[in-house]
């Protein structure tokens, strides 16, 4: 069973506060911070008011706790089943996690349970052993705060070199690829992972040296009219970005959507997909780029008609 | 009944988040189907578990109140907390923490463990809580199926103890960060990680559709029933159906996810028309196992059969197969145009025809669901032919209005 008490919220907040109970550390103030940071909003107005007046009797007046050892509970017999399923997937191979104490454990499902069928299919090479070593290193610079020199091929086939700070690893399960998101000094890089052909630890960089910079986002904005069910399937395939939606009437909608630069071309197609459902009201120069589409297709129609 | 940010039942919070989160517009006066007290219930749970990703716009229809995340800027799913609010008893969480830290270090019957828990716990307090040997066996028996305790017979009674832990889960704090987001169940991941100090924060998503997350316990249901071979009952509630709930007996064979359109089917032997099905997992309701399925490989034979020819979710209209082609015109400097179709296309395959033009040629159940993906090669479109002629003239009709949208000849 999923949806139960012992992996909630609540359970989690007083295993901590318990913890502390336990190591003679508990007070009132210990206790609203630890509710506060690891609670839901409105979890402070009843977690100590609960054990304040001992509903549920597990801390006293003076915040001891006839329990002796600090709570902890048991991998549950899902979770092992889900870390067994795991061991399945051709990308554990990138983090090895160690198998100890699934010997014996039934998988929750087998590989093949799920089909992504509209994946692209020139995802990274997950089981190549330069590829998992590049990723381990990569995975160790993030883990250790340590600056990384990447080599990796250009346009031209020609090798280049970078020296950067690795912020973060990008997955898209679309494309079943990673990214590298990393900058120094003077700019940023995003690189697949599978373009990186060697990679090399270098030392510790500061605090003051990590500064990852936020993506600057653009604004789509689009009316959509609601035939053929297309409100929702427009609204569930862009559900992954910030997006505000406006009713006109009962048959259009304005949506806006915010977007990074980058991805403008991948958007454009997109919207395309939705055919005439979809009208791009703003900017000028997505629209100006979809307009050249539309003309180019009309004229390829024209010419192969002749 | 008192408001409590905990809930009993997962289904109306099911519900509640999908609209929020996908469509954003609506007043509280259109949550019709409940009513007004609820919604504002609702409502305030959700800003609770969700914070600041709850966001509000007026409006002159009222006050609307979204669900808004760009799945690229943060690294844990948000919605996995509805889960993780269940509610419970004061007995229930009493036991939870007295259970676990008795059985640390010994295994005892169940009168022992009511003795135990007078004893040793319930003495230091003035609580009215006072547990009877009916409500702790059925407790323990709840903990045994969870996999937290174990039961030994000894002689005429069961001797519990807490179960052995040897999964080294520090081992696996980098996976977990990965999978919780990416696996169809990972909202047991995210249980996993809240058992660590910390959790990493070295990953980002993109095209990361996390409202998946809410199907996950019609999920569990299915691959459970899946793993044993059972057929199911499903309760399906389409949005687009006007016959509201309907319950099918099906077979259920495998998930088909999008990592596109943000769906998740469940592909199934229909019993009663006799045939391969999808459902989509958001509009199922309910799943009940039903009886085992002796004929089992014989279904999973009819899955890979269908998968040469499918393209999506759909298994067509009838039982033929469409044939479509579409040819291609790049530029020089478009070679990313034939990568395109080799990377995307599924099934069919790809023919060079000049250094300029390439041609994807398919057989598939149903070529009107290639449309959407046709449209996104626009501008390059020399030719489209499909053995299903309504499929050209639409794609060409839409086309008409596009032109017409952009102020074009209609």
């Amino acid at each position: 069973m999923l949806f139960s008490e012992v992996y909630g919220t609540y359970y989690q907040v007083l295993s901590k506060i318990l913890a502390k109970a336990v190591e003679g550390d508990l007070t009132q103030e210990v206790l609203y911070d630890i509710v506060r940071t690891h609670g839901f909003e409105e979890s402070i107005l009843t977690i100590p008011d609960a054990l304040k007046t001992q509903a549920w009797p597990l801390i006293g007046q003076d915040y001891s706790t006839p329990l002796e050892h600090v709570p902890t509970m048991p991998i549950t017999t899902l979770q092992k089943r889900w870390l067994k399923a795991l061991l399945a997937d051709p990308r554990i191979q990138l983090f090895a996690p160690p198998m100890d104490g699934l010997e014996d454990v039934e998988p929750l499902y087998p590989a093949d349970t799920f089909v992504y069928f509209d994946r692209y299919s020139d995802g990274d090479p997950f089981h190549d052993p330069g590829y998992i070593k590049r990723f381990r290193c990569i995975l160790s610079a993030i883990r250790h705060k340590r600056w990384l020199r990447i080599q990796f091929t250009g346009g031209k086939g020609l090798p280049h070199y970078w020296r950067c700070i690795p912020y973060k690893l990008e997955y898209s399960p679309k494309d079943d690829k990673f990214r590298l998101i990393s900058a120094n000094k003077r700019e940023a890089l995003m690189i697949n992972l599978a373009r990186i052909t060697d990679c090399w630890l270098l030392e510790p960089y500061t605090q003051e040296e990590y500064r990852p910079q936020p993506m600057k986002k653009r604004i789509l904005i689009l009316e959509l009219t609601d035939d053929r069910n297309a409100l929702e399937r427009v609204m569930l395939h862009f559900s992954h970005l910030d997006k505000q939606t406006e009713r006109i009437d009962d048959l259009h909608y304005k949506i806006t959507l915010y977007y990074e630069r980058e991805d403008e071309t991948e958007l454009l197609i997109r919207v395309l997909s939705f055919g005439p459902m979809l009208k791009v009201i703003f900017p000028d120069d997505f629209i100006k780029n979809l307009v050249a589409r539309l003309e180019k297709q009309k004229k390829l129609r024209t010419q192969t008609q002749i | 009944m008192a408001y409590s940010e905990l809930i009993k039942n997962f289904d109306r919070i099911r519900d509640y988040m999908r609209q929020f989160y996908i469509y954003g517009f609506k007043s509280r006066t259109e949550y019709d189907k409940k009513s007004a007290r609820s919604y504002d219930n609702e409502r305030r749970r959700m800003e609770s578990w969700l914070g600041d990703l709850m966001r509000f716009r007026q409006t002159p229809e009222g006050k609307n109140v979204f669900l808004c995340v760009d799945s690229r800027s943060i690294p844990r799913n948000p919605l996995y907390n509805a889960f993780k609010a269940k509610s419970f008893t004061d007995g229930d969480v009493t036991f939870h923490f007295y259970i676990l830290d008795l059985l640390r270090t010994e295994a005892l019957t169940a009168q022992q463990i009511l003795d135990a828990f007078s004893h040793r716990y319930l003495r230091h307090f003035e609580s009215d809580y006072q547990p009877d040997i009916s409500t702790i066996r059925k407790k323990l028996k709840e903990y045994v199926a969870l996999g937290i305790l174990t039961a030994e017979k000894r002689g005429r009674e069961l001797v519990y103890r807490r179960s052995q832990d040897a999964v080294a889960l520090d081992g696996w704090w980098e996976a977990l960060a990965f999978y919780a987001e990416m696996d169809p169940m990972g909202v047991i991941g995210s249980t996993l990680l809240d058992k660590l100090d910390a959790a990493p924060d070295h990953y980002r998503f993109k095209h990361h559709y996390m409202l998946h997350a809410l199907d996950s316990q019609i999920l569990l249901q299915l691959l459970t029933a899946m793993g044993a071979h059972r057929r199911v009952k499903l309760t399906n509630a389409s949005l687009r159906s006007k016959a509201g709930q309907v319950e099918h007996t099906v077979y259920p064979l495998k998930i088909y996810v999008s990592t596109q359109a943000g769906r998740q089917h469940l592909l199934c032997f229909h019993y009663r028309f006799r045939r391969l099905m999808f459902f989509r997992l958001d509009y199922v309701q309910k799943v009940e196992p039903s009886n085992l399925e002796p004929l089992h490989q014989r279904y999973a034979g009819f899955h890979e059969k269908f998968r040469s020819h499918a393209w999506g979710t759909s298994t067509g209209p009838g039982h033929s197969i469409d044939h479509l082609e579409m040819t291609l015109h790049f530029d020089d400097d478009e070679p990313h145009i034939p990568r395109r179709l080799e990377r995307e296309k599924r099934n069919g395959r790809v023919e060079r025809i000049d250094q300029n033009t390439c041609k994807y040629i398919v057989d598939t159940y149903d070529a009107a669901e290639l449309i959407p993906w046709l449209r996104t090669f626009i501008g390059r479109i020399e030719k489209l032919e499909c053995s299903d002629e309504a499929v050209v003239q639409k794609f060409y009709a839409d086309l008409e209005q596009m032109y017409s949208l952009y102020g074009g000849d209609a």
